[in-house]
C-alpha cells in the first residue's frame, strides 16, 4: 500500500534521486570513529544540527504558553515551568540546549579550523558556517531577554549600551533594537519577533546552504 | 508523460534545472583515491554518528531533568542586580571593560579590535590561502587562533571571578538561586510559590487619608521616597504596611533606618517635626491595613 | 504474490534453512531503533507538555454566594454574581448571570441565560407576544420557566448547580438541565 503510494508519487515527481543522493553517498573512513577513535572530532557538526533540531522543537512548544508582553512574559514562563507537566524539562531543554549548541558549534568550528578544511574549494562553506555562528549568538542574545526577569532585563540593558557605544550609528541601532527610548514593552516584542521569526528563518536558509555545499564538495580528505 | 500503469518505465526529465549539465561545479572528490575504505551514509555511517547522538541525548536529558532552567524575579527597573550576560558573551563583556576598549578608546574597542577579530575569523579562507592543511605547518594562522582562544578563556575567567567577588562583596545571591530557595521555603510552609504579578490585584487603599498624620508624613520628608500616594518611589510601598509592622516597629525603622533607608530622625527634626508627631505618624502608619472592612 | 508461492514451494522440498538477517538489514533496523529512541526522547516530553491542559484535574467548581433564599419567588429574577477564574497564569473575575426561581415543588432552579440555539442571551418576559416565557432576541428561541425548549432551540437551558446554606443560595458550575424531562 505504502509502496504503491510511493510509486505513484515517484512516477510523477521522480523523487528517488533526491533521497538516494543523501542515503547512498559514500563517507570516507577517516571521519569514522569506528576506524580511528580520533575521528570523533568529526561528530560535532552533526551534533550541532541535532541540538538545533531540539532547539527548534522545544521553542515551538514553548510558544504554546509563552506571551511576549512585559506583564505576562514572566508570569507565563513561571507558569509553564512550575505548573505545566514537563514544563521544567521542555524549558530546560531550550535553556541548556542554547548553551550546548554554542559549545558544539564552537568545537565544530575548531575542528574545521585546525584541520584546514576551510581551504579551497570550501571557502564559501566556511563563510556560511561563520554566519550561522553569528546567527546563533544573536538567537542566544535575543532569547536571553524573553523570560523578562531581572537578570534578562539588566543584561539586555548592558548589551544595548554596548550597541550605543558604536560610533555614529550607535544611538540609532540602540533605539531600533529597543523599539523606543527605554527597555520595555516594545523591546520585548521586538526581541521576540527577532528570536522566533527573523533569525530562525535566516538560520534555516544558511543551514540548507551549508548542507548543500557539503554534499556538493564532499568531506575534506584526510590530512 | 507516461500514461497507464507501466510503472517500470522511468520518466527521464530533460531540459529542467534538476538535470546537471557538464561539470560546472566542483567535482566531489572520489574517496577511492584515498587510502582505506569508504562506506554508505545510510545505514553504516549514520548509525555510528547516532550512537554518539544517543549518548549526548541521554546526558542532555539527565541535565534537563536534574537542573531546572534558572528563573529570577520579574524584571524591575529599580532593582539592584549585578548585570550578567550569558556565559558565552562574558569574554566580550570583560574585554569591553579593558582600558583600551573603553573610555576614550571605545571606538577602538567596539569596532576596531572586535571588528577586525570577527572579520578575520569570517574571512579566514581568504587570508590563509596556502595549500597546507595541517595546523602545525601553518604557524601564523594557528598561533593567532590559539592566542585568541587563550584570551577568550582568560577574559571569561576574569569576568566570572569578578562577578563572584562582587556577589560576595554585596552579600547578594544570584536571583535564580534565591527565588528557588524561597519557593522551597514557601512550598514547605504551604504558601503559593508564584512571583507572578497579578494586574487586577485589589489595590490597597490608604486608610484615613485625612488624618493630620498625612501632613506630618509630607513634612518629615518621608514623601520623597515613599511618594505622595504612599505607593513608594524607589522605596517600598507603605500601603498596607500595618499588616506586617506594629507601631513600635515602624517607629524603630524611622529612628534607625532599615535596608537602604537611613535613620530619619535628624531629617525629621530639621524639618521641624517633633517626637510626638513622629509617634502620631507611626500610629497612623500602623493603622494602614489592607483589610479594614 | 506469485514469487511467494514459488518460495513456499521450494522450501517444502529443501531442508529448512536458517533465515538470517543480512548485515545491511541489521544495521538498518538498529539505525531505525536509534532514530526512534532519539525522536521519542526529544518529542515525548514536549508532547506531554503540549497536551497538559486536557490532562489537568478539573477542580470541583467552587460555589459563589448569590442571594438570600427568602427573596426567591416563583417568578424568575435576574441576578449577577462574580466568579474568580484561574486561567493559566491569569486570574480574572467573570461576571455571570443567573435567572433564579422556585418551582412548583419548592426546588430552587437557577438557569443560565445562554441560549442553547446559538449562544445569545435570553431574557424572561422580554417579548410581549410570549408572556411568561424566556425569549431569545436573536432567533426567537423560547423556553418555559423551567428552561424547557419550546421553539428553535434544540435543548433546554442549562442550569447552575445550587446549594443552600444558612438561608443563602450558592451557585456553582453550569450543568445540563436536570429539571425538565
Amino acid at each position: 500500500m505504502l509502496k504503491n503510494v510511493y510509486n505513484w508519487i515517484d512516477e510523477r515527481l521522480d523523487i528517488t534521486p533526491i533521497w538516494r543522493d543523501v542515503a547512498d553517498h559514500e563517507v570516507p573512513e577517516h571521519v569514522n570513529p569506528a576506524h580511528h577513535f580520533s575521528a570523533f572530532v568529526y561528530c560535532f557538526g552533526g551534533l550541532t544540527f541535532f541540538i538545533t533540531v531540539i532547539q527548534i522543537l522545544s521553542g515551538m512548544f514553548l510558544t504554546m504558553y509563552y506571551v511576549p508582553d512585559i506583564i505576562n512574559a514572566y508570569n507565563s514562563v513561571e507558569y509553564l515551568q512550575t505548573q505545566v507537566a514537563f514544563g521544567q524539562i521542555v524549558r530546560g531543554m531550550h535553556h541548556w540546549g542554547a548553551s550546548l549548541v554554542i559549545v558544539m558549534m564552537f568545537l565544530h568550528t575548531m575542528r574545521v579550523f585546525f584541520t584546514g578544511s576551510y581551504k579551497a574549494p570550501r571557502e564559501m562553506n566556511w563563510v556560511v558556517g561563520m554566519l550561522i555562528f553569528f546567527v546563533m549568538l544573536g538567537l542566544g542574545l535575543t532569547g536571553y531577554l524573553l523570560p523578562w526577569d531581572n537578570k534578562a532585563y539588566f543584561a539586555t540593558k548592558v548589551t544595548l549600551e554596548i550597541a550605543n557605544s558604536v560610533p555614529w550609528a550607535g544611538p540609532v541601532i540602540k533605539e531600533l533594537l529597543q523599539g523606543g527610548t527605554i527597555v520595555g514593552a516594545e523591546t520585548l516584542t521586538r526581541f521576540f519577533a527577532i528570536h522566533v521569526f527573523f533569525l530562525p528563518a535566516v538560520l534555516l536558509a544558511l543551514l540548507v546552504a551549508h548542507f548543500i555545499m557539503i554534499r556538493r564538495q564532499g568531506i575534506s580528505g584526510p590530512l | 508523460m507516461a500514461h497507464g500503469h507501466k510503472s517500470d518505465e522511468k520518466v527521464v526529465y530533460v531540459g529542467d534545472s534538476r538535470v546537471k549539465k557538464g561539470n560546472g561545479w566542483v567535482v566531489p572528490p572520489d574517496y577511492t583515491a584515498y587510502p582505506g575504505k569508504s562506506e554508505a551514509f545510510i545505514p553504516n555511517f549514520l548509525l555510528k554518528e547516532w550512537m554518539v547522538g544517543v549518548v549526548v541525548l541521554v546526558g542532555f536529558l539527565v541535565l534537563t531533568i536534574s537542573e531546572p532552567a534558572p528563573l529570577g524575579y520579574p524584571a524591575d527597573p529599580g532593582a539592584t542586580v549585578i548585570p550578567m550576560p550569558d556565559w558565552y558573551f562574558l569574554f566580550l563583556y570583560e574585554y569591553l571593560k579593558l582600558p583600551y576598549a573603553s573610555g576614550d578608546y571605545v571606538v577602538l574597542g567596539t569596532i576596531g579590535v572586535t571588528g577586525i577579530a570577527f572579520g578575520a575569523l569570517l574571512l579566514v579562507p581568504f587570508l590563509d590561502t596556502g595549500k597546507e592543511r595541517r595546523f602545525y605547518k601553518r604557524p601564523i594562522t594557528s598561533s593567532l587562533m590559539i592566542l585568541s582562544l587563550l584570551a577568550i578563556v582568560y577574559l571569561t575567567n576574569s569576568a566570572w571571578t569578578h562577578y563572584v567577588h562582587e556577589l560576595e562583596a554585596s552579600g547578594q545571591k544570584p536571583e535564580h538561586i534565591q527565588r528557588e530557595e524561597e519557593a522551597h521555603e514557601r512550598h514547605a510552609a504551604g504558601l503559593p510559590t508564584s512571583n507572578a504579578k497579578q494586574p487586577q490585584e485589589q489595590e490597597v487603599a490608604i486608610v484615613d487619608p485625612d488624618n493630620p498624620a498625612m501632613e506630618i508624613y509630607k513634612k518629615a520628608t518621608c514623601i520623597n521616597c515613599h511618594a505622595a500616594d504612599l505607593k513608594g518611589q524607589g522605596a517600598p510601598s507603605l500601603r498596607g504596611v500595618g499588616d506586617t509592622h506594629s507601631k513600635e516597629e515602624i517607629l524603630a525603622i524611622i529612628h534607625n533606618g532599615q535596608g537602604n533607608m537611613p535613620p530619619m530622625t535628624q531629617a525629621a527634626e530639621a524639618a521641624g517635626v517633633t517626637e510626638e508627631q513622629l509617634d502620631q505618624l507611626a500610629e497612623w502608619l500602623a493603622s494602614q491595613k489592607s483589610n479594614t472592612e | 504474490m506469485s514469487s511467494n508461492h514459488i518460495d513456499e514451494h521450494e522450501e517444502s522440498h529443501n531442508p529448512p534453512r536458517l533465515k538470517e538477517m543480512s548485515r545491511r538489514q541489521f544495521l538498518t533496523y538498529t539505525l531505525g531503533g536509534a532514530t526512534a529512541y532519539m525522536a521519542a526522547g526529544v518529542v515525548l516530553p514536549m508532547l506531554r507538555f503540549a497536551v497538559d491542559p486536557i490532562l489537568q484535574n478539573r477542580e470541583d467548581g467552587s460555589f459563589v454566594k448569590v442571594v438570600e433564599e427568602s427573596k426567591i419567588t416563583s417568578e424568575p429574577q435576574e441576578f449577577h454574581f462574580e466568579l474568580q477564574q484561574q486561567d493559566g497564569w491569569y486570574n480574572s473575575t467573570a461576571t455571570l448571570t443567573a435567572w433564579i426561581r422556585k418551582n412548583d415543588e419548592g426546588k430552587i432552579v437557577a438557569l443560565s441565560p445562554i441560549c442553547k440555539h446559538l449562544g445569545c442571551l435570553v431574557g424572561w418576559n422580554n417579548n410581549q407576544n410570549f408572556a411568561n416565557e424566556y425569549y431569545c432576541p436573536c432567533h426567537g428561541a423560547r423556553y418555559t420557566a423551567d428552561g424547557k425548549n419550546l421553539a428553535v432551540a434544540p435543548k433546554p437551558l442549562d442550569e447552575y448547580m445550587t446549594k443552600i446554606d444558612n438561608g443563602w443560595i450558592y451557585l456553582g458550575e453550569i450543568v445540563p438541565n436536570t429539571v425538565v424531562e
